[in-house]
């Protein structure tokens, strides 16, 4: 039995060799070829919770993916991260509310999004760059997000302040089945973009970079420049999942400025698996769907109204049993089995 | 005939203790230069700072006629000096192939030629061109660490004992590399090794806390067993 396994791994990693040009497996395929169908089904066969709450995991796995390209492939611990995402959100907010209700105006609005997140990457990048260490940096960056929020909750005129500020969307985002589609192709897109720079040698530049950044400095990379690239792009990542988010819940407020929101994303990339970029979307899943799962158990027992107490010991668990997580741990199963497989050859 | 490296009267210091004190050497176009001395002398700061990675206080450090002294050390790098650090700077996130690439500067021409040329020199980095660095064995991870300076048109290589910790048959690899090396690139080598260092350099410098106190032909070296008993060690 063991034996037809280990065949069986083989011949999936052999056929791998064969399709390396479309960077996927034949298991791969079969898996994803299921999860495509799943996703399309379901949001005609489910209720308007559970449709919003699958938009929602796709869009929190792009704002995690982009945290997952600091933390995972950088090392750098941004604690103001939410200033890309809760901006994101208030910029498409304020515009719908103040310049129509249009695709144009939308249009506008994705468009300062992204020179906003730029703008302010550039900004956070010149500071926390300049040295200090990782602690100091994750400091810093905890501070600008903080002076962003008060902003936010102090121009009440603009962003309603801590009331939040709800606004109408176009007409192509009041269904919620397209908008479940919308953030599904969303979560497509910035996937195989992030991958894409992840895999480029800018990204290979980065991973050096995380591993040893002595090294990669005396090989002759000014590796400012790159974090400050990387920055740019979870930024930009983080801001545009910003606006999605503000379209999906047609509301902005203040919580989504917080380092609250920031450690969100933070949790996400640990229990999916730091620096795998893929591990944010399992984590934004696993998270929202044990929140969701524990917020129905309530009306099983009342003991599920502290489901908070829940929630974290699943967090420390998780943290404790598979501290490079979901998949992390996959990854490294994976590489020990290939090993095995190697031995079994010799 | 100006020297390609001039370093005089260095005074170089790691936070508050000063490291090296005076420190005088010159290095031609086309040398083999080895720093000996033994351990805790200074030989590995020197190397640091050429590079840029331990600051200097005072003194003269020169590349090609140019002062590198307060340079970033991307940018000594990026002058044509590679660096091969004691503990092999070798990236384990990343595959063989992946860490020579990386490797490669944007002024580097022929790298197919290179690369052949490291394949010719380290055949064990071939097999393993596309497995994990972190799969590599010591000696491997020491090939690939020179490969990647190598993969470049390197005016001068800074190599830190390459023979640490690794079992002879390696060493003499190594050695024969090196000495291949020496042929067509500028090396200055620190090397505890002295077996390795007279079978690598051509000239040598002796290191003593944080002086330069001897220098010569390594064939008169080899020859004046007092010289090494006093600054080596050796017996």
């Amino acid at each position: 039995m063991t034996g037809l396994f280990y065949n069986l791994i083989e011949m999936i990693i052999k056929r791998r060799k064969v399709y390396k040009n479309l960077s996927i497996s034949i298991g791969g395929l079969i898996f994803f070829t299921t999860l495509l169908l799943f996703v399309t089904i379901l949001p005609h066969v489910s209720g308007f919770s559970t449709k919003v709450l699958y938009s929602r995991i796709f869009i929190l796995a792009v704002y995690g993916m982009s945290y997952d390209i600091l933390r995972g492939y950088t090392g750098f611990i941004n604690l103001g991260h939410a200033i890309f995402f809760g901006s994101g959100a208030y910029i498409v907010g304020i515009f719908l509310t103040h310049f129509g209700n249009n695709l144009t105006v939308l249009a506008l609005a994705i468009l300062t999004v992204l020179i906003y997140s730029s703008l302010a990457a550039l900004i956070m990048g010149k500071i926390v760059f300049k040295g200090g260490g990782v602690i100091a940096a994750a400091m810093v960056t905890m501070a600008l997000g903080e002076i962003v929020r008060n902003v936010a909750e102090r121009w009440r005129e603009v962003t309603m302040g801590a009331d939040g500020l709800p606004f109408r969307v176009p007409d192509m985002f009041r269904d919620r089945i397209m908008i479940y589609y919308y953030a599904f192709l969303f979560l497509i897109i910035m996937t195989l973009a992030l991958r894409q720079f992840i895999l480029s040698p800018t990204g290979r530049v980065l991973l050096a970079i995380r591993e040893n950044e002595q090294r990669a400095i005396f090989l002759g990379f000014d590796t400012k420049k790159y974090k400050m690239i990387a920055l740019q792009v979870a930024g930009l990542s983080a801001g545009l999942a910003g606006a999605m988010f503000a379209l999906l819940n047609r509301f902005a407020n203040t919580d989504l400025l917080t380092v609250q929101q920031t450690l969100n994303a933070l949790l996400m990339t640990l229990v999916g698996g730091t620096g795998t970029l893929y591990g944010a979307i399992v984590g934004s899943a696993f998270i929202s769907l044990t929140q969701d799962t524990l917020l129905d158990l309530r009306a099983v027992h009342p003991i599920f109204d502290r489901w908070l107490l829940f929630f974290g010991s699943i967090y420390v668990l998780v943290v404790l049993f598979m501290p490079s997580g979901f998949v992390g741990l996959y990854n490294s199963k994976m590489a020990k089995l290939q090993v095995r497989l190697v031995q079994r050859k010799k | 005939m100006e020297p390609l490296l001039k370093i005089e009267k260095l005074v170089s210091h790691i936070g508050l203790f000063t490291i090296l004190h005076d420190v005088n050497i010159e290095i031609n176009k086309g040398e083999a230069v080895v720093i000996l001395g033994r351990n805790g002398v200074g030989k590995t700061t020197l190397l640091k700072a050429i590079m840029g990675l331990v600051k200097s206080k005072s003194g003269t450090l020169e590349f090609e006629n140019k002062n590198i002294i307060e340079r970033p050390t991307y940018e000594i790098a990026r002058k044509g000096i590679g660096y091969v650090p004691e503990d092999y700077g070798v990236f384990d996130l990343l595959s063989v192939e992946e860490n020579i690439k990386i490797a490669i500067s944007k002024k580097t021409t022929s790298i197919e030629d290179k690369i052949a040329y490291i394949f010719d020199l380290f055949p064990d980095l071939k097999i393993a061109y596309k497995r994990s660095a972190s799969t590599l064995s010591g000696g491997q991870r020491q090939m690939l660490s020179i490969s990647k300076v190598l993969v470049n048109e390197n005016k001068l290589m800074l190599v830190d004992e390459p023979s640490k910790g690794l079992a002879p048959i390696i060493v003499e690899r190594l050695a024969r590399a090196l000495r291949e090396i020496s042929k067509t690139t500028t090396v200055l080598l620190v090397e505890q090794n002295f077996a390795l260092a007279c079978a690598v350099g051509s000239r040598y410098y002796i290191i003593d806390e944080g002086r330069t106190v001897k220098n010569g032909k390594v064939q008169d070296l080899v020859k004046d067993s007092n010289l090494q008993k006093k600054y080596l060690g050796v017996t």
